[in-house]
């Protein structure tokens, strides 16, 4: 059964130049880009009007934001090789809380995840390590997981904070426990670059791609790839899952954007409003009874869909 | 700033200085005898004493910066350069050279002696980074058979020398209409080579305003060219090395490629370098069905319909 969505907004050139990443919350959508600010923008309104410009957040431009689920913290990360931890104000600005360093090396924090207080970090390195930052205890590195060192180019880290994945350049992708910060699973599949990683909500699933132009699916309790989702036929640079786990998306460097279902493992819908890079795909948090989501990339612009409910 | 003393009682303040005298002896037997003579061969004339090409080098600019001239009127040139292509070039002692009767191109000429250059029908000038690539298209006679026009091609073997820039600078001013189109890798070091074109280098920055080309523009290759190709599977498309996004993250830093700075094109392309975490060789334009070739004609083509709009 396929399924229909309509585009119900586009924010035209929100960035000067190719948006990198999408971050969102209850609220709001956050985006991050080779420009050297952030932009804030509402969602609760269907014009998704601009709330907030961080300017000079990171000179260089930054290539990842996210989010904590409860939506109140944010970390970006530049090209300088700096991490910005950001946090919500009663009247809902973002500031600047700290910034994470890890030792004197710029560049060595590339992808980022948050768990869903907020209170951990996890991040890659371009020589395959994998770290996990406390934020709430001074920012300390708290875990550091060796692979093959192979560059991290995604990482991220299970709802309830058990599980950090990570996704390398030679198509490895690891599975942690962070209780006990061993490395739980080495998921074999895909053979060439992994750009992204994603837990399912409840936390059992794993789904990794990249430029196999496969969806891989994982079994996070027993270690086992489960299913293919084939039909890109691009790299694909981001994957998210819907709120319920019922759906994946999923963004390609040819401009398609398109929705599984994880029940019956079919593309149940493909759009392309653009032929330009989509960075960064998202679902936006569900508010009454359709889902939707935002895509972004080299055409600077962010666009948002919503499900068509006619029937 | 340097001081280097005699006499001196350090062994090294004394090398030192040997170093320096004997650079300058052998830049004064170029001068008294009238030849140019190269930094390479400096070196070959006494490696055990100079240990290292980087000491010739660096005592050579240090010397012109020290004397408040250029290093050519020491007579030391780096005559890396290669050229070929439409022209002639008249000389300031009324000597003509034909390029074109050198089609696999000749080493660049010292654009002091010149007094004038010629184009025959030239449309475009076309800077390359590699001499391979040069090579390949002079045996083809690139430069006349392009299917934008008559051109000239040149290559300073990497990151370019004195000489070399001197004489692009010279055509570019001389003949400001031409365009001038730069071919490089998609990796770090192909975007310093062209910012070292356009811009100069950092290290001698005193010399840069005779022999920047800021009007160069850059034909290839771009993070667009190498995903764009048939199959992602392409041979040639390389992964960064750690050296690679450290050189590609400082020249982030760099004031030309700020936000809203001039080179606003080329950040991208490093960040994207950085995001994708690859680089291709020109090379990888060669396994293209047109090939090298058929790459160049449609990009030329499209610089120059771009330009007379």
């Amino acid at each position: 059964m396929s399924k229909q969505y309509l585009t119900t907004h586009t924010i035209d050139d929100a960035h000067i130049t190719d948006i990198f990443s999408l971050a969102v919350t209850p609220t709001q959508i956050l985006s991050a880009s080779g420009a050297s600010s952030i932009k804030v923008h509402s969602t609760t309104s269907t014009d998704v009007p601009l709330a907030q410009t961080i300017t000079g957040a990171h000179k260089l431009g930054c290539h990842h934001i996210v989010t904590s689920r409860n939506g109140r913290y944010a970390a970006s990360a530049g090209f300088g090789g700096e991490v910005k931890i950001w946090s919500i104000s009663e009247s809902g600005e973002w500031f600047e809380e700290g910034k994470v360093v890890d030792g004197n090396n710029a560049g060595e924090i590339w992808a980022i995840a948050l768990s869903e207080d907020g209170q951990y970090m996890a991040s890659t390195t371009y020589d395959g390590r994998i770290n996990v930052w406390d934020l709430v205890d001074g920012r300390k590195k708290i875990r550091e997981f060796e692979t093959k060192g192979s560059f991290g180019m995604c990482i991220d880290m299970s709802r309830d904070g058990r599980f950090t994945a990570s996704g390398h350049e030679n198509g490895g992708v690891y599975v942690f426990n962070n209780e006990t910060g061993r490395m739980l699973y080495s998921l074999p599949g895909l053979v060439k670059p992994v750009r992204t990683v994603a837990f399912s909500p409840a936390g059992t699933r794993l789904a990794a791609a990249g430029d196999s132009r496969v969806i891989a699916l994982y079994d996070v309790q027993h270690g086992e790839q489960v299913a293919n989702l084939t039909g890109h036929s691009a790299w694909i640079f981001s994957v998210d899952w819907s709120d319920t786990g019922e759906y994946l998306l999923s963004g390609a460097f040819d401009g398609k954007v398109k929705v599984w279902s994880i029940d019956t493992r079919n593309c149940v819908a493909t759009h392309s409003e653009t032929d330009k890079t989509l960075w960064c795909v998202k679902w936006l948090p569900k508010t009454g009874r359709s889902e939707a989501f935002a895509t972004a990339g080299a055409n600077r612009s962010i666009s948002f869909y919503r499900e068509a409910t006619g029937g | 700033m340097r001081a280097i003393r005699f006499p001196s009682k350090t062994p090294q303040e004394a090398w030192k200085f040997t170093v320096l005298l004997r650079i300058l002896e052998l830049s004064h037997e170029a001068l008294v005898m009238g030849v140019v003579t190269t930094k390479r061969d400096m070196y070959y004339r006494d490696p055990e004493l100079f240990l290292k090409q980087a000491v010739v080098d660096r005592y050579v600019d240090d010397l012109a910066y020290t004397l408040g001239v250029e290093r050519d009127a020491l007579n030391v040139a780096a005559a890396k350069g290669l050229v070929a292509g439409s022209f002639t070039t008249k000389r300031k002692d009324s000597s003509v050279v034909d390029y074109c009767s050198e089609p696999q191109g000749i080493l660049v000429p010292n654009a002091k002696e010149i007094q004038s250059i010629q184009l025959i029908d030239v449309n475009w000038v076309l800077v390359i980074e590699k001499e391979a690539t040069f090579r390949t298209l002079a045996s083809k006679q690139y430069w006349q058979t392009c299917f934008a026009g008559k051109g000239i091609i040149i290559t300073a073997k990497g990151y370019p020398d004195i000489r070399t820039r001197q004489f692009l600078h010279l055509l570019s001013t001389s003949h400001p209409h031409i365009p001038i189109f730069c071919l490089v890798d998609f990796d770090p070091n192909g975007m310093g080579i062209m910012s070292t074109y356009k811009y100069g280098s950092m290290a001698l920055s005193h010399q840069n305003q005779n022999l920047a080309v800021p009007s160069i523009r850059w034909l290839g290759i771009r993070g667009s060219d190498i995903l764009q190709m048939k199959d992602c599977e392409v041979t040639g498309r390389l992964k960064l090395t750690d050296r690679d996004r450290r050189i590609a993250t400082r020249m982030l830093d760099k004031e030309i490629f700020q936000d809203g700075a001039r080179e606003e094109g080329w950040r991208r392309e490093l960040q994207i370098m950085l995001m994708l975490n690859c680089k291709a060789e020109i090379q990888i334009l060669s396994s293209r069905d047109d090939g090298l070739e058929g790459w160049l004609d449609e990009k030329l083509l499209e610089a120059l319909n771009e330009g007379r709009q």
